[in-house]
């Protein structure tokens, strides 16, 4: 159980700077979620956190003490790998058990916790195993496992399901939720993909290139993106955007793309002409009179939905609809975006705008 | 058909070089340990008398005492080869100014061939000329004189076997090492171990392979050491580095006594077989087996 407070965090490698001076602050219990593509800077920012990696610039806090200097060994962290980094010559059980063992535990308590752990993860009858007898999934337990016996202030996960198969990675999802909602315990997990960082997490960090694009709860990221980044990373199909400016001429504000299609906005505090980014997410999309007359170009049924890609001009448009609809490739159909749904961007920041 | 015969052509070159040097010579010498058989003595014929070489060889006390310092030789040489050529190897992970420059040196004396490295330390060990004694003698004041102190000549013949082959220990470990995954080593720093924790309860069992691999080549080695010691002390002070290479060769070339000098190589070969199985048994075989049982579980 601790507080995490990450203040002006930088990363140099020599010359290069990879992380710009992060702040995230993390409340005792509390899940994290650090998100972004690959080469963000996600997985070093854990590292740092964890103690495996200096911290060049800024300062580290866990529970109110500055541990910049701390020893990984001396953070009382539980890390998961996403190689699970098993010691290959030890037993599940010794594995589960190496950190008490370490710290001088009594061998009976040892033993009574690891078979805790293990019941709670399924793991009872492999605990005389070796991890080249496991299978993935199997493994990524057992890492799960080792961390859960330390009972430790805060547990770091980086990426620990990616190694796994879709069906897997799904059900272990659900897995860590719940094993967070019995520990309470802080945990701060690393992921590149969105979906894992909106099912699970209290708080989400998106970064990019060594930033903090935004922090906030996942369906705040999702209602509101406070930039185009943002925008089309959180969310699955990703967010349309299109490039235009914002006309009122005298009436009510509406977008007009470069290629003429046009949109309705909400009342914007910006001039005539004023270049914009126009986002709405495909599944904000419906079909109805009015609206915006597109040629559907491809059609993609997954049984529960339905996705069109379509063109409006030359503006490319999908659509997500949640019911099986009667089209076909070439039709022209009408795209109808409520207002409230449609995000708009400065061309310019690509900060949001409404 | 045509792709087996194909794979025995191919591997006939070695098939037949593999027997001419090492099969044939092989079961010749077990024929000749079972012989008296002395060319150059008044009676040059070659005379079955059994196992009497053998039983000869029991209470010969030339032999075991040569067997003996040779199994202190081999004994005080690996064990510091392993240890010195670990920490060279977790040494030379790292970097630091001249690193490359130093590993080269260091490799040098593996390509040294032994009779030539027995020249060298003699030179180096000889009391009046060599630089060995002359700084023992400045700093110390120690007179190391190999040719009458049996312990020092012991001694260096075993420094000089750490000089020539650690190097081969370094680089087998280094290999070892640097093709560890880095993951455990970082979960071990996280799960609380300090240095040495993570040395003997990671580091060690991980590399434990390579380490056994590279006791079994060197023991193997140090077992029949002659040319180097030969070149260096010729056996002497005495017979205090009299190993048991150098004690066959005594016998079967000055004496000229192949069937006696047959059975020693004999027994010295099942020896050492005797010891690496010892060594697997206990340090290999019983890992295979549990893991076995666990995967049959």
């Amino acid at each position: 159980m601790a507080e995490v407070k990450i203040k002006d965090i930088v990363k140099r490698y020599g010359e290069l700077q990879v992380i710009h001076g992060v702040n995230v602050d993390i409340r005792d219990g509390e899940f994290v979620v650090l998100v972004g593509p690959s080469g963000c800077g996600k997985s070093t920012l854990l590292r740092m956190i964890a103690g495996l990696e200096p911290i060049s610039d800024g300062e580290m806090l866990i529970d109110g003490k500055v541990v910049n200097k701390v020893l990984p060994k001396d953070r009382d962290i539980a890390m998961v790998f996403q190689s699970y980094a098993l010691y290959p010559h030890k037993t599940v059980a010794e594995n589960m058990g190496f950190s008490l063992k370490i710290k001088g535990v009594p061998k009976p308590e040892i033993e009574a916790k690891v078979k805790q752990a293990a019941s709670v993860l399924d793991l009872g009858k492999l605990l005389d195993r070796y991890p080249r007898q496991l299978s993935g999934g199997q493994r990524q337990r057992v890492a799960m496992g080792r961390a859960i016996v330390r009972d430790p202030r805060v547990f770091l996960f980086d990426e620990p399901l990616s190694n796994l198969d879709a069906k897997l990675r799904v059900a272990m999802r659900v897995e860590i939720k719940e094993l967070h909602q019995r520990l309470k315990t802080t945990i701060i997990y690393v992921t590149h993909d969105q979906i894992e960082a909106m099912t699970m997490a209290d708080k989400i960090v998106v970064m990019k290139d060594g930033y903090v694009e935004q922090i906030g709860a996942p369906l705040d990221l999702y209602d509101n993106p406070s930039n185009v980044f943002v925008a089309g990373f959180i969310g699955s199909p990703s967010m349309n955007f299109i490039k235009g400016s914002i006309r009122s001429d005298g009436g009510a504000q509406r977008f007009v793309s470069d290629h003429g299609s046009v949109l309705p906005v909400r009342p914007l505090p910006v001039s005539d002409g004023h270049p914009v980014i126009y986002g709405v997410r495909p599944e904000h999309i419906t079909l109805g009179p009015g609206g915006l007359p597109v040629r559907v170009a491809v059609v993609e049924p997954t049984g529960a939905e339905t996705q069109i890609f379509a063109r409006s001009n030359e503006d490319a448009i999908d659509a997500m609809l949640r019911d099986r609809i009667a089209v076909r490739a070439g039709d022209h159909v009408n795209f109808v975006v409520d207002p409230v749904n449609a995000h708009v961007f400065d061309q310019q920041t690509t900060k949001r705008i409404s | 058909m045509g792709s087996n015969r194909t794979g025995w052509l191919m591997l006939a070159p070695t098939l037949l070089i593999l027997g001419v040097f090492g099969i044939v010579p092989f079961f010749y010498v077990l024929y000749l340990s079972f012989h008296q058989w002395n060319p150059f003595a008044a009676n040059p014929n070659m005379i079955f008398i059994g196992a009497n070489n053998f039983r000869r060889l029991v209470f010969d006390g030339e032999f075991l005492t040569s067997l003996w310092f040779t199994l202190k030789f081999a004994f005080f040489a690996v064990v510091s080869e392993i240890i010195i050529g670990y920490m060279l190897a977790q040494m030379l992970t790292r970097d630091f100014y001249g690193k490359g420059f130093f590993r080269t040196i260091h490799t040098l004396p593996l390509i040294v061939a032994p009779i030539v490295v027995g020249s060298v330390w003699r030179l180096m060990t000889t009391p009046s000329i060599g630089i060995i004694p002359y700084y023992l003698n400045k700093w110390f004041g120690y007179q190391l004189n190999i040719g009458s102190d049996a312990t020092a000549a012991f001694i260096i013949t075993v420094i000089m076997d750490i000089w020539h082959w650690t190097p081969l220990v370094t680089l087998t470990l280094l290999a070892a090492i640097v093709s560890l995954p880095k993951d455990p080593f970082e979960q071990a720093q996280i799960d609380g171990a300090n240095r040495w924790q993570i040395f003997w309860h990671i580091t060690l069992p991980m590399i434990r392979p390579a380490i056994l691999a590279t006791v079994f080549i060197r023991l193997m080695d140090a077992l029949r050491t002659v040319d180097e010691v030969w070149m260096l002390t010729g056996g002497g002070p005495g017979a205090a580095t009299r190993f048991v290479g150098l004690h066959i060769w005594k016998i079967v070339f000055p004496k000229t006594d192949y069937g006696y000098g047959s059975a020693i190589s004999i027994i010295v070969l099942y020896l050492t077989l005797v010891m690496c199985w010892l060594l697997y048994v206990g340090l290999v075989a019983p890992r295979v087996r549990r893991s076995k049982v666990n995967a049959d579980a």
